[in-house]
């Protein structure tokens, strides 16, 4: 998979493009909107990634051009601007997804893989998900691990299967309240924590491999082993 | 000389004032007189033209049948008689002139009978060039005479002539004096109705004076200086009013900006300087473990930092009342309940006891990610600041017009200080952890929807926040 990163912000541009190339993927930079199109309008690129204050142009514009001239590549908007409105018209001239600064490395990588599915051909829905000897019912919501049947509630189950769906990723706390609660906020508590806990207590309960892992500062993984 | 120039140019303004009301005055008297002395001349005219027409009749009558011998004795005897008619005049006034009176009659044929203060070919050039018609009284000017005549004239039946002019010098007299004391007075009236119109100008221009004086004062030196108001209730006065609660405003201004500053150096200097230091500890130490931890830490405070501004960001916009709104219909109770599921374990790691009463199907048009937040704030604040083992109780009704939240507590309350300014931006207990902005927010996000939300203590302890929202429908019970 290969990537182009346009920002200006060169010490952004470098830590995007060491978490991109850790996360395995193939990362072009840009720092300007100019340089950016001509490495955009080369169709090499799977996603692009574009910030929206660059020093040449707007990156909307930049947006708007690529999509003229053909670009199909999924785009995601990094900005510092935060209202809705901007999300909006970022969304309205052909972004995808949109990302306000400052942003966890964690959550664009999610994003990302997100896109890329999107634009790749549909996969066959499981109605199983499966995380080392932890085994998820999507149809009857019955979660086993190993022989064990574990007995979760509602919130529980889903909270669990956004770790299964992300295993082996990082998940933040703002990421797990949007995707299992639908709220969009930060906590200023440790709301989320104390769910993680109660699961954990459930999944990982006298086992030898704990699988829900704390990432400290960034958020929450369950491992694959 | 600059100093006395400065204050002309500044009180141009009053200048102008009394200059025109002193000019319009004038103008105002000056016609008042005119319309006075137009009637009483006419006045005059009247009764003397009335006379005149009455006394040439009669002469006509008397010339007309006396025998032309003594005849002459008989009209100059008449003439005598009309000269010595007094219109009233002071007999004491010096240099008062008797009125004048002229006579002809001429036929033709025979000379002349001519009695007048003069030689009688001017006033016979006079009577010619005026053209009278018979028995009409007309004014005529006679050379060598300064006032006009008034003259009329009779035909006899044998074709003569008979004139009789009139000239009446007492009235005109009249009409002089009471011109000339006109002016005077007049002028007197003028010139004291611009002493007291010019100083009243100054006198309230003065006041504005202050005014600008103390305003510009104000913005050089301290804002606590106040301009003032008068007793009256007049312009002048409301414009010290407004003048002086725009100063309140923008007092009020700068001290929540000096509190933000103050705060912000606070809230963002110290996570930094914390965040740095212990960076820079970890960087000295060669223990990995360590490193880790310190990087965790970091992140965990760069993120809170992170969303202090962004609430602070929410909060100047709401202030600006630029908060953009994307209001839907939002079923307070689901959302409610959407919430305490998520709040309620960290509640029960604290051993709260929850207790919810929610009315169903109450709607309100709101922007469902802010009240998201709101909510949160509420609920993340009783987290914070309760201490163990309280409980907690949330109830929702719905109104005809306004839904009700309140979140209850038995913990300790606010404090009195806090109390009062709680919706304060930076304002917090003091033993909160948190950057100051929770309820800050609450209260702007409340009011952007056009709700209010107030805060108050229970009777013996707990405090109740209490949120009201317009309200969109409530289903009926």
């Amino acid at each position: 998979m290969r990537l182009l990163v346009v920002e200006d912000d060169l010490e952004i541009q470098d830590f995007l493009r060491r978490g991109l190339t850790e996360a395995g993927y193939e990362v072009d930079a840009a720092a300007d909107a100019a340089s950016g199109e001509n490495l955009a309008l080369e169709g090499i690129h799977d996603a692009l990634i574009i910030d929206l204050g660059l020093p040449d142009r707007d990156g909307l514009e930049l947006i708007a051009r690529c999509r003229a001239q053909g670009s199909q590549a999924p785009v995601l908007i990094l900005s510092a601007r935060r209202s809705v409105d901007e999300r909006v018209r970022g969304l309205e001239q052909g972004g995808d997804d949109y990302l306000t600064k400052p942003f966890a490395l964690a959550e664009l990588l999610a994003r990302l893989r997100n896109l890329l599915r999107r634009s790749s051909p549909a996969q066959q829905e499981s109605a199983r998900l499966r995380v080392a000897d932890l085994e998820l019912d999507l149809v009857r919501r019955e979660a086993h691990r190993g022989k064990r049947e574990l007995q979760l509630t509602s919130q529980e189950f889903a909270l669990l299967e956004y770790l299964c769906r992300n295993a082996g990723r990082v998940v933040t706390r703002t990421m797990i309240l949007d995707h299992v609660w639908r709220m969009r906020f930060d906590p200023a508590t440790n709301v989320v924590d104390v769910h993680i806990y109660r699961l954990r207590s459930k999944v990982d309960h006298e086992a030898k491999q704990p699988l829900i892992q704390t990432i400290r500062g960034v958020g929450y993984v369950l491992k694959t082993s | 000389m600059s100093l006395k120039l400065r204050d002309a140019l500044r009180s141009t303004a009053a200048w102008r004032i009394s200059l025109w009301t002193t000019f319009a005055f004038a103008a105002g008297t000056a016609i008042a007189f005119v319309i006075m002395y137009v009637l009483v001349a006419h006045d005059i005219q009247q009764r003397t033209d009335a006379w005149l027409s009455g006394e040439a009749e009669v002469l006509a009558d008397v010339a007309a049948n006396t025998p032309r011998d003594s005849l002459y004795d008989r009209l100059v005897e008449e003439v005598a008689e009309l000269a010595s008619r007094e219109v009233p005049t002071d007999p004491g006034e010096k240099g008062a002139r008797k009125n004048t009176v002229f006579f002809l009659d001429a036929r033709p044929g025979q000379a002349p009978i001519w009695v007048g203060p003069g030689p009688m070919d001017s006033f016979v050039a006079a009577i010619r060039d005026a053209n009278l018609v018979p028995g009409v009284p007309q004014t005529i000017h006679v050379k060598g005479w300064p006032e006009p005549f008034r003259a009329v004239f009779h035909v006899n039946e044998s074709g003569g002539k008979l004139f009789l002019g009139f000239s009446d010098l007492a009235a005109t007299d009249m009409m002089h004096r009471l011109t000339v004391r006109f002016l005077v007075i007049g002028a007197g009236i003028v010139l004291l109705g611009f002493i007291i119109s010019s100083a009243g100008a100054f006198r309230t221009l003065q006041r504005v004076e202050r005014i600008a004086e103390t305003v510009s004062q104000i913005g050089s030196e301290d804002l606590t200086r106040r301009v003032p108001e008068g007793s009256r209730n007049d312009e002048i006065s409301r414009l010290s009013r407004t003048f002086n609660n725009m100063l309140d405003r923008i007092q009020a201004s700068v001290r929540e900006l000096h509190v933000l500053t103050d705060s912000v150096a606070h809230d963002l200097k110290s996570p930094v300087t914390a965040i740095r230091g212990s960076l820079e500890v970890a960087l000295s130490e060669a223990n990995e473990s360590t490193w880790r931890d310190t990087v965790a830490d970091a992140i965990e405070k760069l993120d809170r930092l992170s969303q202090t501004l962004n609430t602070a960001l929410d909060l100047a916009e709401a202030d600006a009342g630029a908060l953009q709104l994307h209001r839907q219909p939002v079923d307070l109770g689901n959302l409610l309940r959407q919430l305490v599921d998520l709040y309620e374990p960290a509640m029960g790691e604290r051993n709260h006891e929850l207790a919810c009463h929610f009315q169903e199907g109450v709607i309100v048009d709101a922007d469902l990610s802010l009240l998201h937040r709101v909510l949160a704030n509420l609920l993340d604040n009783e987290i914070a600041h309760l201490p163990p083992s309280r409980s907690i109780v949330i109830t929702l009704r719905g109104g005809e017009s306004q839904a009700e939240l309140t979140v209850e507590d038995d913990g300790p309350g606010f404090t009195p200080e806090l109390k009062d300014k709680a919706f304060e931006r930076f304002v917090k207990g003091e033993q909160s952890t948190g950057h100051g902005l929770g309820l800050a927010f609450v209260h702007a996000v409340v009011r952007a929807h056009g709700g209010s939300v107030t805060i108050k203590n229970r009777p013996v302890s707990g405090a109740i926040i209490t949120l009201q929202l317009p309200v969109m429908s409530v289903a009926i019970a």
